[in-house]
């Protein structure tokens, strides 16, 4: 049975059986997660603890997956708050918390670009999949930012040496090349075949029994000190202290500019 | 034994005793933990080793030689000061390898934050078999790697090749030749260089307090390896491999 609640435009949810399936819907800014955005991530996530699906499919509407922070949102010079980036940044690492802590096992189906806090998201979730062609990466140091909002979540999924790497050097990569450091666990051949796979994975994760799923994943969120809210609310903290420094705003108007 | 100098914000800190495969002596430790510390101001290090060869770890003769163990001991001090010392810079380090990296020259790599090695060169840290506990690196190493992989690492004596290092996350890039080896790492500095500093600083900084090695923990790595230097299957050994 399909139910379709739609919690909001800017974030369309669907289930299907046991299949829930989020789909970030601002396909026009890339999918770039703005202050309504985020609002409404969070409902659809409150949404869900009631529910009685066993997966979520997070995705994005469009050809990109999530460009990360709106810039346009978290510049001084064009918003004229500066309180936002740290509202904005906060506002990540609580719905960061809160998607680790959802009782289903969470799929990211990176069908486009997943870009700093994007690919942060795809970190949180249990598993990652994507094609070969989709654009990842921590791009954040080049635009002298800092990612610790979303730092913990990627040391977890890649290991602190392949997170130090990736979080140092910056930069995009590949789907392909994220697949080979393990930043993406399985891998379309191409985009046309990542709904096809997303399915595949999902409905096999949703024939186990939804309490043994639960239970394993609260387990090792135990285990790997994925409920430290301390720790990711400091990270967003020290993201917002970079991001007001006059270097990062310089830099980040030059790429506005682009 | 080390050759320091600074070009584009990136210091250059190189092994420089090339004709003994840059094993380490104890003052080279010392020149290498000043050549680190002498440059708060780097926005990159890039580690590299003079010749053939990155590190072949310890002057074992030099040890041998020492049957009071005191060769060792300063050995292990100095490199667990060197590897702090690398961890704790607020720059980024960038590590290459050509040929090999074995025993104190891999536990370097605890304190790389980006390790570049040509694709045949060999790693490891077969120390157990001279009576010596690579304990000094366990902390670093459950820093960066997986448990699992620091475990057999470790434990087992095999040198493994980069490309099998970097499946295991111990190597991020590899080189076709050795002789690619120190262009790669130097440019990758570079461009570690010339990123904004305060992201890249607030980055390193907060990796290091997420994956925090507190100074205790490294101390009981050093004291474990410490406590062993100087016993009889030590003394033993190492007679043994060059009496």
């Amino acid at each position: 049975m399909t139910n379709e609640p739609a919690t909001s435009r800017a974030v369309l949810l669907k289930t299907n059986d046991k299949i829930a399936t989020l789909t970030i819907n601002r396909p026009d800014a890339r999918n770039a997660m703005s202050v309504e955005i985020l609002d409404a991530m969070h409902d659809a996530v409150d949404e869900l603890k009631d529910s009685d699906a066993s997966v979520l499919v997070i995705t994005g509407s469009g050809r990109a997956f999530c460009a990360g922070m709106d810039l346009k949102a978290v510049l001084i010079e064009f918003s004229g708050d500066a309180s936002m980036g740290e509202r904005l940044l906060t506002r990540l690492a609580e719905l960061t918390l809160k998607i680790r802590a959802l009782p289903q096992v969470t799929v990211a189906s990176v069908n486009g670009a997943a870009i700093g806090g994007g690919c942060g998201l795809t970190c949180v979730c249990d598993i990652t999949i994507s094609h070969a062609d989709a654009k990842l990466g921590f791009p954040e140091v080049d635009l002298g930012i800092c990612p610790a909002v979303i730092a913990p979540w990627v040391v977890k999924k890649l290991g602190a040496g392949v997170a130090r790497k990736a979080m140092l050097m910056g930069g995009i990569m590949s789907g392909e090349q994220a697949f080979e450091i393990g930043l993406v666990d399985q891998l379309a051949p191409k985009r046309d075949a990542l709904e096809s796979l997303t399915n595949d994975v999902a409905e096999r994760l949703a024939s186990g029994g939804p309490k043994a799923l639960s239970a394993t994943k609260n387990l090792i969120n135990e285990l790997d000190g994925s409920f430290d809210e301390a720790l990711v609310l400091k990270g967003a903290k020290l993201s917002a202290s970079v991001l007001a420094t006059p270097e990062a705003q310089a830099a980040l108007a030059a790429r506005m500019k682009r | 034994m080390i050759e320091s100098r600074e070009e584009s914000g990136v210091q250059i800190i190189e092994l420089a005793r090339a004709n003994k495969r840059n094993a380490m002596l104890p003052e080279m430790l010392d020149d290498l933990h000043s050549a680190i510390t002498s440059c708060p101001d780097a926005l990159a290090i890039a580690l590299l080793g003079q010749g053939k060869t990155f590190c072949a770890g310890f002057d074992l003769k030099a040890c041998a030689n020492d049957p009071s163990g005191d060769t060792m001991r300063a050995l292990l001090t100095g490199l667990s000061k060197c590897v702090r010392a690398l961890r704790d810079h607020l720059a980024p380090v960038v590590l290459g390898i050509q040929g090999a990296a074995v025993a104190g020259g891999c536990a370097l790599l605890g304190g790389a934050d980006v390790v570049i090695a040509n694709r045949d060169a060999k790693l490891g840290y077969p120390v157990v078999k001279i009576g010596v506990s690579p304990a000094i690196s366990s902390p670093f190493m459950l820093s960066t790697m997986r448990p699992g992989v620091v475990r057999t690492r470790l434990l087992d004596t095999e040198l493994i090749d980069a490309e099998h290092a970097k499946k295991l996350g111990m190597v991020h890039e590899l080189c076709d030749e050795p002789t690619q080896v120190r262009d790669r790492a130097i440019s990758l500095a570079e461009s570690l260089a010339s990123k904004p500093g305060s992201g890249c600083r607030a980055t390193k900084q907060w990796l290091n307090e997420i994956c925090s090695i507190p100074d205790s923990i490294a101390d009981t790595g050093l004291n474990t390896s410490l406590g062993l230097t100087g016993n009889d299957e030590e003394r033993e050994r190492l007679a043994a491999l060059w009496g």
